[in-house]
């Protein structure tokens, strides 16, 4: 079916109105050198049976979090959000409304996103948000463009232990910018103060620090960001994971100006990586150089508090070329999933997920380094999310995980985390939603493997 | 006939009140969820890293319904009303693909999984990849990114790579209409390409301008061309084709923005008149929801020549007929975007092309271009439209330009009639794009007859009432819930977060 309503009938009248005998006429204007000559080769249509059927039968090949234990996380994390999100986020008024260009007409999104903006603000421990970007890796990119605008300089330091997907975009998204990224070693698994203060000099738009990082562990924002700010023009900038924050610092109580980071696990599915939302939040002085669109407080004729898209002359559709960053389309109906997650669990909610990941995890790291041969492969403190150096092939564990109905974690070797690492290390998340049984059963396969 | 205005449940303003924001609902201790108590020993969390805690508002479960509820309350949609915004193909979201994205064995995937586990996703994926380059009979598409200017930014990456690569990295100049998508240059910015402009004339790129500004830039310094067919202007320009030889007589790449392709499917294939990259809007011609701003998605095609610098990974078939990623390519310009694309986007995509067919498609673009001149033909004698003139067999493509200067003589504004349009229960158009003082009309073929006469039968009665009740439009909306907002205040003293 092409969801087309026109009859027949319908469709002569229409003709006869235009004032043409055929529908071809209206094509007549393109060249017959570049009209298609027979139709495409598709497969035949499906209908919504054969649709049902087809997908799910595709979807009964794929194993994940939905029969899986996973302990997968790198990025995309196997948190909880309660069902009434799927069920308000399938409301059409949210789900087929567009980009709230017209304030009259769009006030639900409008104010949805003032409230997610607040929300991320806060998380974030800033003065301000946008109504979200693509996904974390944008995000990040996004927020070291705004640096080297502000800035006008050009030179970003990189911590090496930001995720390897967000280097790899942030040295995309910059390679034509004529803009040096200068990657910061670590030493056990964190960026020293030290090397920062080693690789500043007077060129640095932004020094950019992911906690916890892509190993688990916990960065000293604080130390690094206030090397940073020794030159007073270098803005801080951290990559923080929003369910962190119900229980660590803030990037904003750690001296942060910018943070960028991943919202999936704000009440949005894992989808194999996508559709998510970049997160952005920022000090109040930003608020002309963001990306993406911005939703703020007005009042309308009769000064009825309202809400409307504003400082759009900072986007494409207005500014063009000079615009602050290209982005058009926005993350809308994720960042209304993230806000409605945000809502339902509140303060409390969130801060019981965080402490029981942290918890979760610590016991799970725990039990598996008292296995004779299994070690903890940085000695720094951890949130929900930490790296062992095994005593068996990765490949082999996973695997093995496989067969057993458990994700066990994510490889550090290898192309798909961009070579990170040469050896033989586990990178294991522990959400909220992770059992104590679940957890046990990971111990207990490590231990026969490990005989 | 005229629809009594929207009233909805509330008869009148004020009827449905202002919604209270959830940090003014706030009520501490409360919580929307519960949670299993804590099922293993607790860890200390040692103090230097406790944060002070984050103030989310509290709300109880039913309240943040209610919440939501109301706010949707106050949302056009497409499934609430007539929808016809410009260039942005608001069409029909059929439900069967929520249902599809929503799948467990497609949502609860985590995206570094082995190939192995997620065998049923590769093949939707690589289906959707080939599905793609056969409606744009180009060689080979890369699903990455993320929405539409993201997809102009990886191409555009693609053609300077491949630029490099050919020892012609001083092609640095993007040319590009004066009427483009403002994405368009701002890509460019992005990519450390400048823009130059090349003029239109009704329309339609001027092609001795075109030439003038090759000359002027000099040919080889040019990347690309990025046009818009049909163009922003919802025309089919004629000479499609010989702009495409100028441009590459000069060496450089015609770059083909997607936004209209519902017009083009089935119809024609952008490679055959020369577009060398392109990018698709899936939210825009294959259904996928807008989602009050997105997801998008912006899967990318590109010729044979162009291919070895796509971004990783790319969706590969084995010989053995088993699906994987690959991130080996040597030329690629690396990643774009974490993980692997909108996948929960390309579901619905590939469940929209797949229930469509070919006829389908092709059916889809008819009933566009259809529904788009049926409408012109009736409102143009009231409504001034530059371009369209089918006595002289000049028709529109699947939208239309209106520039209503009659009904702006008599003493409104063109925001004066878009928000009189919203009293009807009418979203109002795309405005002031591509041409000052402009209505840009899509109706998109999925509306039915009916729905399109009561929308002609609204604009007529607003251009009446400019004659007769002019207060009326001037001081619009006036039953909708809210009045006209001043955007000017918001932007003079941005308030962008709530302050307790």
């Amino acid at each position: 079916m092409d969801y087309t309503q026109i009859t027949d009938r319908q469709h002569e009248e229409m003709l006869s109105t235009i004032g043409i005998e055929h529908v071809d006429r209206l094509f007549d204007i393109i060249p017959e050198t570049i009209r298609c000559e027979g139709e495409l080769d598709l497969s035949p249509p499906l209908s919504e049976l054969e649709l049902q059927r087809s997908l799910t039968e595709m979807a009964s090949h794929n194993i994940g979090a939905h029969n899986m234990a996973c302990f997968m996380g790198c990025g995309a994390y196997d948190h909880f959000y309660p069902v009434l999100i799927d069920q308000l986020i399938s409301r059409g008024e949210f789900l087929t409304s567009y980009t709230p260009y017209q304030a009259e007409a769009s006030q639900g999104t409008l104010q949805a996103f003032f409230e997610f903006q607040t929300q991320i603000s806060r998380l974030a421990g800033l003065d301000i948000a946008n109504s979200s970007l693509y996904d974390g890796a944008t995000a990040v990119a996004e927020a070291a463009i705004l640096a080297v605008n502000t800035t006008r300089r050009h030179t970003i330091l990189v911590a090496s232990t930001i995720h390897p997907e967000y280097l790899a975009v942030l040295g995309t998204c910059v390679s034509d910018l004529h803009v040096q990224l200068k990657v910061l070693d670590a030493v056990d698994g964190k960026v020293l103060p030290e090397t920062v203060r080693q690789n500043m000099c007077s060129d640095v738009a932004a020094v950019i620090v992911q906690s916890p990082n892509i190993w688990g562990q916990i960065e000293d924002w604080g130390g690094c960001f206030e090397v940073a700010h020794e030159d007073p023009k270098t803005l801080a900038i951290a990559v923080f994971n929003p369910i962190a924050s119900g229980l660590l610092k803030t990037p904003g109580e750690c001296g942060a100006d910018l943070a960028a980071g991943e919202g999936q696990p704000l009440g949005n599915a894992l989808n194999l990586g996508g559709p998510y939302l970049g997160l952005l939040a920022a000090k109040e002085k930003f608020a002309r150089k963001m990306p993406g669109r911005l939703v703020g407080m007005t009042t309308d004729k009769d000064a009825r508090r309202v809400f409307c898209l504003t400082l759009q002359t900072r986007e494409q559709h207005i500014r063009g070329a000079k615009a602050t960053s290209n982005v058009c389309t926005n993350q809308g109906l994720m960042a209304l999933r993230a806000t409605m997650f945000m809502t339902t669990v509140g303060r409390d909610g969130l801060a019981e997920m965080a402490k029981q990941s942290w918890h979760k995890a610590h016991y799970l790291a725990e039990q598996i380094t008292s296995l004779d041969g299994w070690s903890l492969a940085f000695g720094g403190e951890f949130f929900n999310e930490f790296t062992l150096e095994c005593p068996i092939d990765v490949t082999e564990l996973v695997n093995a995980g496989k067969e057993r109905g458990v994700l066990v974690g994510v490889a550090a070797n290898g192309r798909r985390m961009q070579n990170l690492s040469t050896g033989n290390e586990l990178i294991i998340a522990v959400t909220e939603k992770r059992t104590r049984h679940e957890m046990d059963a990971l111990v207990a396969l490590f231990k026969e493997m490990s005989k | 006939m005229v629809p009594e205005h929207r009233t909805s449940k509330h008869p009148s303003r004020g009827e449905n009140p202002v919604e209270p924001l959830i940090f003014e609902k706030h009520v501490r201790g409360m919580c929307g969820v519960d949670f299993p108590p804590l099922d293993v020993p607790e860890t200390e969390t040692p103090e230097k890293l406790l944060g002070s805690g984050v103030d989310l508002p509290c709300i109880g479960q039913h309240d943040v319904m209610a919440h939501y509820t109301h706010l949707s309350d106050r949302n056009f949609s497409v499934d609430g009303n007539f929808y016809p915004l410009g260039s942005c193909t608001m069409k029909h979201n059929p439900r069967i693909n929520e249902w599809a994205a929503a799948l467990p064995g497609f949502a609860c995937l985590h995206p570094l999984q082995d190939d192995d586990c997620i065998q049923g996703a590769l093949r939707l994926l690589y289906e959707t990849r080939t599905m793609l380059e056969e409606i744009s009979g180009l060689h080979e598409v890369s699903l990455q990114p993320a929405a539409g200017a993201h997809g102009e930014f990886t191409a555009l990456k693609v053609i300077r790579a491949y630029f490099a690569d050919h020892g012609q990295s001083q092609r640095t100049v993007v040319l590009s209409p004066d009427t483009a998508h403002g994405t368009n240059p701002a890509s460019c910015t992005m990519c450390g390409a400048s823009v130059r402009q090349v003029r239109t004339v009704d329309g339609h790129t001027d092609l001795d301008h075109l030439q003038e500004v090759i000359a002027e830039v000099g040919p080889e310094n040019i990347a690309a061309f990025m046009i818009t067919y049909p163009s922003t202007a919802g025309l089919f320009d004629p000479r499609i084709k010989e702009m495409a030889q100028i441009v590459h007589g000069a060496g450089a790449k015609v770059y083909l923005d997607g936004a209209n392709m519902n017009a083009l499917l089935g119809r024609v294939k952008p490679a055959d008149f020369g577009a060398d990259a392109m990018h698709f809007n899936t939210h825009k011609t294959f259904s996928t929801p807008h989602g009050g701003g997105g997801p998008g998605s912006g899967p990318i095609a590109v010729t044979e020549e162009l291919a070895p610098y796509l971004p990783v990974p790319q969706i590969m078939m084995a010989d053995d007929g088993s699906f994987y990623l690959d991130r080996d390519r040597e030329k690629s310009i690396g990643k774009v975007r974490s993980f692997i694309g909108q996948f929960g986007v390309l579901v619905r995509c590939w469940t929209y092309i797949s229930a469509c067919g070919a006829e389908g498609l092709r059916h889809v673009a008819e009933t566009a271009v259809l529904n788009a001149n049926y409408l012109a033909a009736r409102l143009k004698d009231t409504y001034d439209m530059p371009y369209f003139a089918p006595e002289k067999g000049a028709y529109c493509a699947h939208e239309f330009v209106s520039v209503p200067q009659k009904l702006l003589d008599k003493g409104v504004t063109l925001v004066d009639i878009a928000k009189r349009m919203i009293d009807y229960g009418v979203h109002p158009p795309t405005m002031h794009w591509p041409v000052h003082n402009c209505l840009m009309v899509e109706p998109t073929e999925t509306e039915s007859k009916q729905a399109l006469d009561t929308f002609v039968d609204v604009m007529l009665q607003i251009a009446e009432e400019i004659d007769n009740d002019i207060e009326s439009v001037k001081n619009a909306p006036l039953v909708s819930d809210i009045a006209r907002v001043d955007e000017v205040g918001a932007a003079r003293k941005p308030i962008l977060t709530w302050n307790d």
